[in-house]
């Protein structure tokens, strides 16, 4: 008997943690659970503004039990993928807008947002929806808006006889030229992180061939055999060869190009404008300028050509069972996010400021005029492309930055293998 | 008991746990990768396009993916544990074996990178490797060898053996231990007739204690190769596949078909020939050790 009763017990036992396997009840404590996933770690410059626009809306929502989880940016790319792919995605989630999200959407696990947005149209412009439209829907909600600026340390440029970041494209090599002669190493990028020789090589092209030229090239409506691709990727590597990059460089990660620029290491440092809050808290605004890539060919580019946009985006699951709320709730968390990370000086606002911004850092200041005058962007091509297109791209850039293939291989081996 | 042994559906009722777990940790993952590998999936969407053996034929045609490379680097490495690895632990562990003075704490000391995070263990051969403040390049310019110093993991022709280096340098006390324990084993009494006899130190090692531990190293070089085609960590936290994809191997090539490209076909597909490639290098080792044993 006193075994049948174990069995029974131990049966029992078995059952409740089967049952414990299964999906985690939606309601706790009679509040509705949502659930959001997010690059903002520890070390990420976000992490304050999320950490605040979260705190909000946990205050004006006490019947709704938010729980959140940041993975690091890499590690979050395959966890999101597997999520998606096995349909176990939180009901809010990061994305990067255009090809990365484009692909959930057309998997069908995307909640579209367009009757939320209606909502907040007004201090959200539809300028702004336009990477998270696909088939004329939107299915996400943009937050901060970033270029691709070339910061530089004016303490090092006055030393070969600069008080402003060179204007013209030649103004440029010629201060590299004195850089060198000096001993000075004119730019740090990583090679290491492939995106990061994007920003320059983007920018390059962009101002060589155009922004009009580049956004359809990525979008894929012109083919890759441009010739002014491939003078530009010819500059690039001239400007690698003269010795303006830091050798070193294709080793380092681009935390330890950052650190080295800081440090006083390079003359200038291309990358993300989100870094301007790094630097500002640093203690570096009175010594670091940002400024736009200067024009090399006039007759097809110009001032105010931009590589950027708004990316950095919320989307809800599709099968959330609570997508409505989730969508409200992603729309309040992402106006916060932007209001903070604006504030904070980790991007530009892809939200209407409603709030006073004269704390905002100099530096990023600095970007919100360059973004004033802007023409027209182009999208970062890694996100802009799709996966697979985007890591052949990476991957020739890569073959670019260690002088492995020329402006012409790179351009024929685009053309073959980006279909 | 004997009555309990013989009704068939005890026997399965007792089995089918450990059964359930096999086929449902091992059996069914391989038979999935394989199915898998037969179409063109980006692992998202719900349609799937039967392409049956293209993804294997393409893995080694299309020059990005470049399998060939990954392999030859997978072998490189491979060889090198056999050749290099294996009888570095080996030589330590006969000379622990002894019992030498300290032998616990010397023990404790080669076994210890094995115990590290990998994560941990490439952040330190990171900065080993540091073309600016690495203390590789540190020595060489002290010592006035300015002209050696290199950016390991940065230059084409070193960053495959500097990627190298800690992976086979993490795993020399893991055998070592392995190798140790067989070598403890060896009855005292066979050293003591050999020394008797006259062998010296070196034919005691070579004619005795080898030939007796030759199961151990069998699972030792099964291990080191099988290891050698799985590498995955260290790679990718040192060089990622960098650069231009130098030091690709087949497993950071999965990871990137399978989770940043969105070829989930592909990437089941190079899953697939891992997997074929561990059991086949098992098989034939173990044969070549049963004809040496013959």
């Amino acid at each position: 008997m006193k075994k049948r009763i174990f069995a029974a017990l131990m049966a029992a036992l078995m059952v409740v943690g089967v049952v414990g396997c299964g999906k985690k009840d939606n309601a706790k404590d009679g509040k509705t659970s949502l659930t959001m996933w997010c690059i903002a770690t520890e070390s990420d410059s976000n992490r304050k503004s999320y950490e605040k626009s979260i705190q909000d809306f946990k205050d004006n929502h006490p019947d709704i039990d938010f729980s959140w989880e940041a993975i690091e940016n890499q590690a979050y790319k395959t966890k999101i993928k597997a999520a998606v792919s096995a349909n176990e995605m939180p009901d809010i989630f990061f994305t990067w807008s255009c090809a990365f999200l484009g692909d959930f959407v057309s998997a069908g696990r995307v909640y579209c947002v367009d009757d939320v947005y209606k909502q907040y149209a007004d201090e959200l412009p539809e300028v702004m929806m336009g990477n998270v439209k696909y088939d004329g829907k939107y299915y996400g909600v943009p937050m901060t808006m970033n270029i691709v600026g070339m910061f530089c340390n004016m303490e090092i440029l006055k030393e070969v006889g600069y008080t402003a970041v060179p204007a013209t494209y030649d103004e440029l090599i010629e201060c590299c030229d004195k850089l060198v002669a000096a001993g000075k190493i004119p730019f740090g990028c990583s090679g290491k992180e492939t995106w990061c020789v994007t920003e320059y090589l983007e920018s390059i092209i962009e101002k060589t061939a155009g922004a009009t030229a580049l956004n359809k090239i990525f979008a894929g409506t012109e083919s890759w055999n441009n010739a002014d691709v491939s003078k530009a990727v010819g500059i690039f590597q001239e400007m690698i060869e003269k010795g303006y990059f830091d050798p070193s460089g294709i080793a380092l990660t681009n935390d330890e190009v950052k650190a080295n620029f800081m440090d006083g290491k390079y003359a200038f440092y291309m990358n993300g404008t989100w870094n301007c809050a790094d630097f500002d808290k640093a203690g570096l605004s009175d010594k670091i300028v940002v400024a736009e890539f200067p024009v090399i060919d006039a007759s097809k580019s110009q001032l105010g050509e931009l590589i950027g946009g708004p990316s950095d985006t919320l989307a809800v699951a599709q099968d959330s069972k609570n997508a409505k709320l989730a969508a409200e709730s992603a729309f309040e968390l992402a106006k916060g996010i932007c209001h903070y990370g604006y504030l904070d000086g980790c991007g530009l606002p892809a939200w209407t400021p409603d709030y006073d911004t004269s704390s905002v850092n100099p530096l990023t200041q600095s970007v919100a005029e360059i973004c004033a005058n802007a023409s027209q962007y182009v999208l970062f091509g890694d996100t802009a492309m799709t996966a697979e297109s985007a890591t052949i791209y990476l991957e020739y850039v890569s073959k670019i930055y260690s002088s492995e293939i020329s402006g012409a291989d790179f351009v024929s081996g685009l053309v073959e293998k980006i279909k | 008991m004997k009555k309990l042994y013989s009704n068939k559906l005890t026997i399965c009722l007792f089995l089918l746990p450990a059964i359930l777990l096999f086929v449902g940790v091992l059996v069914a993952p391989i038979v999935m990768s394989l199915y898998y590998s037969f179409f063109d999936w980006d692992g998202i969407s719900s349609t799937k396009t039967f392409v049956g053996f293209n993804n294997y034929k393409e893995m080694f045609t299309d020059d990005t993916i470049n399998m060939g490379l990954a392999l030859k680097n997978t072998c490189i490495l491979a060889l090198l544990s056999v050749v290099i690895q294996l009888p570095l632990s080996l030589f330590l562990a006969l000379l622990l074996a002894k019992g030498r003075k300290g032998e616990r704490g010397f023990l404790s000391v080669y076994f210890m990178p094995v115990l590290i995070s990998t994560v941990v263990i490439g952040q330190l051969w990171m900065k080993i490797y540091n073309p600016d403040y690495g203390i590789l390049n540190v020595a060489l310019r002290s010592l006035g060898l300015e002209k050696w110093t290199r950016i390991w993991l940065g230059d084409k022709k070193t960053a495959l053996w500097a990627a190298f280096v800690p992976t086979l340098w993490q795993y020399v006390g893991y055998h070592m231990l392995l190798l140790y324990a067989g070598v403890k084993s060896v009855p005292p009494e066979y050293r003591e007739a050999a020394m008797i006899d006259g062998a010296r130190e070196g034919q005691i090692n070579r004619y005795i204690i080898i030939p007796y531990i030759k199961p151990i190293l069998k699972i030792s070089v099964i291990f080191a190769v099988t290891g050698s085609f799985k590498s995955f960590d260290l790679i990718y936290v040192l060089t990622n596949g960098g650069p231009a994809g130098a030091t690709q191997v087949p497993s950071t090539r999965m990871i990137e078909l399978l989770f940043t490209r969105n070829r989930y076909g592909m990437g089941s597909a190079i899953a697939t020939v891992l997997i074929v490639m561990c059991f086949v290098a098992a098989l034939l080792i173990g044969f070549f050790f049963r004809e040496k044993e013959d």
